[in-house]
């Protein structure tokens, strides 16, 4: 863990307008995971917002935990790469993005599509390889994407979303529509160069983007200090004078606050934002990693002290909502995860001529 | 109403696995996330995690079994509502 729990890199200033943007700076020395020092702030957000928070955490936890089980029954093929442990970070950064911003990210990619508010059982159709699935099946796990939603995918090739997501800030500020563009990576991507050239260039045009990197420790393997020279990700920009500051990936509320300063920065034209988010992934790499890179201490320690969903369900009850409700949240969760269930495996699987369909673009021949 | 633990197919082509150590037994209370077995593949010795809550029935095989072809029944849960919410209230622990 890194000691600075939030710091700036950079000469430009993150003043946002909102006051909200503010509020961070005076965090700092605030060790990162401590959940003392954020049960006792008294800005929360209002009781609704946590429990809405707490809920779509609790979809992406419980819609994982389905899908790892079905892998496991063989209803889903090929790779399959659980996001559980880090639901803190997409739930709290979407949390304050507004309508209109995008979104793309890499192959852990389900928890993302929830919090951009897809269809559950779209996406469990998908991993099942049904016609219902979001890709109509042929696409699986890493290849969904939604028009409507403005996501723009999962990415199987590591860091190849982070120059489309610089892309996608680039149409946003040629078309003047005010929306951001959040870029999903992972500390294995940060060392890949395409990366690089893309801060580059989105530093120099200005662009709306926020390079959301998830550190959650481990690029596939290999562990963050072994591969990675100089550790802090976030002052990756530096050379860029892209603003950068790490948070508490495992506190929702945390994320929250660090995405509205990132967000009112990039609204207010100033260029690219770098998010560092300490995360954690609980289980594998991908369905196949015996994961034997680490302790099962390790795992055990970040689970039972900085669980995303535990710590917010602490603050919950402390605040007076009772077990009963949270109870009520949990069990309606648990059926909308069954429903997306019972879908992706009644749908059929997609027919042989779609073998042939989405693949080469069709032109009407009055413009061939 | 009982929860059945079946042998998982933990790779793309496994299709019997053998079932190394169990780290639960019967009465033990596990929560989603936690390890209950261990299997070995045709390549590595995988953990086996628990995805709902419960208390332990019945272990159905016995650890040290080979070739437990996938989608075999290894143990029973009992499921409860009580083990779902269990707040963490340790005052003072930070």
């Amino acid at each position: 863990m890194a000691a600075a729990a939030q710091k700036k890199a950079g000469s430009k200033k993150a003043a946002g307008k909102k006051p909200a943007a503010s509020r961070s700076k005076s965090k700092a020395g605030r060790p990162p995971g401590s959940k003392t020092a954020r049960l006792a702030r008294n800005d929360r957000p209002e009781k609704e917002v946590l429990l809405q928070l707490y809920r779509d955490m609790l979809l992406i936890r419980r819609f994982e935990e389905k899908a790892g089980q079905l892998y496991g029954m063989g209803h889903i093929g090929g790779f399959c790469h659980l996001y559980i442990g880090q639901e803190a970070v997409v739930v709290g950064m979407q949390s304050v993005s507004k309508e209109g911003d995008s979104v793309v990210t890499s192959y852990r990619d389900h928890g993302h599509m929830l919090a951009c508010g897809m269809d559950a059982g779209g996406v469990m159709a998908e991993l099942t390889g049904r016609e219902g699935g979001y890709s109509r099946g042929k696409g699986g796990s890493m290849h969904m994407f939604s028009r409507e939603k403005n996501f723009f995918g999962g990415h199987g090739i590591v860091a190849a979303q982070v120059p489309i997501g610089a892309g996608l800030a680039f149409a946003h500020k040629y078309r003047g529509d005010g929306s951001v563009s959040m870029v999903y990576l992972g500390d294995g991507a940060a060392n890949q160069g395409q990366v690089y050239e893309t801060f580059n260039m989105a530093a120099l045009w200005e662009l709306p983007v926020i390079f959301v990197i998830e550190n959650n420790q481990y690029a596939m393997g290999t562990a963050v200090p072994r591969s990675t020279a100089g550790t802090h990700l976030f002052e990756r920009g530096a050379a860029y004078n892209i603003p950068g500051q790490q948070v508490d990936g495992m506190d929702v509320l945390a994320v929250r606050e660090a995405g509205e300063t990132a967000l009112a920065h990039c609204r207010s034209g100033k260029g690219p934002y770098i998010l560092e988010m300490k995360t954690y992934r609980y289980r594998g790499h991908s369905m196949s990693d015996p994961a034997k890179y680490r302790t099962r201490d390790e795992v055990d320690a970040m689970r039972k002290q900085h669980d995303p969903i535990d710590q917010l369900q602490e603050i919950l009850l402390r605040e007076g909502v009772d077990e009963a409700a949270l109870k009520q949240l949990d069990s309606e969760v648990k059926k909308e995860v069954a429903g997306a269930t019972d879908f992706a495996l009644e749908s059929p699987l997609p027919a042989a001529a779609e073998l042939y369909t989405d693949v080469l673009v069709e032109i009407p021949a009055s413009t061939a | 109403m009982a929860i059945e633990i079946k042998m998982p197919a933990l790779s793309p082509t496994m299709t019997e696995g053998a079932l190394a150590r169990w780290l639960v037994k019967p009465g033990d209370m596990v929560r989603s996330g936690d390890v209950i077995a261990e299997i070995e593949t045709d390549k590595a010795t995988m953990e086996v995690e628990a995805v709902e809550e419960g208390v332990v029935e019945d272990i159905l095989i016995a650890e040290g079994t080979d070739k437990v072809a996938v989608g075999t029944v290894i143990a029973r849960l009992e499921g409860g509502e009580k083990a779902r919410l269990k707040p963490q209230l340790k005052p003072g622990s930070g």
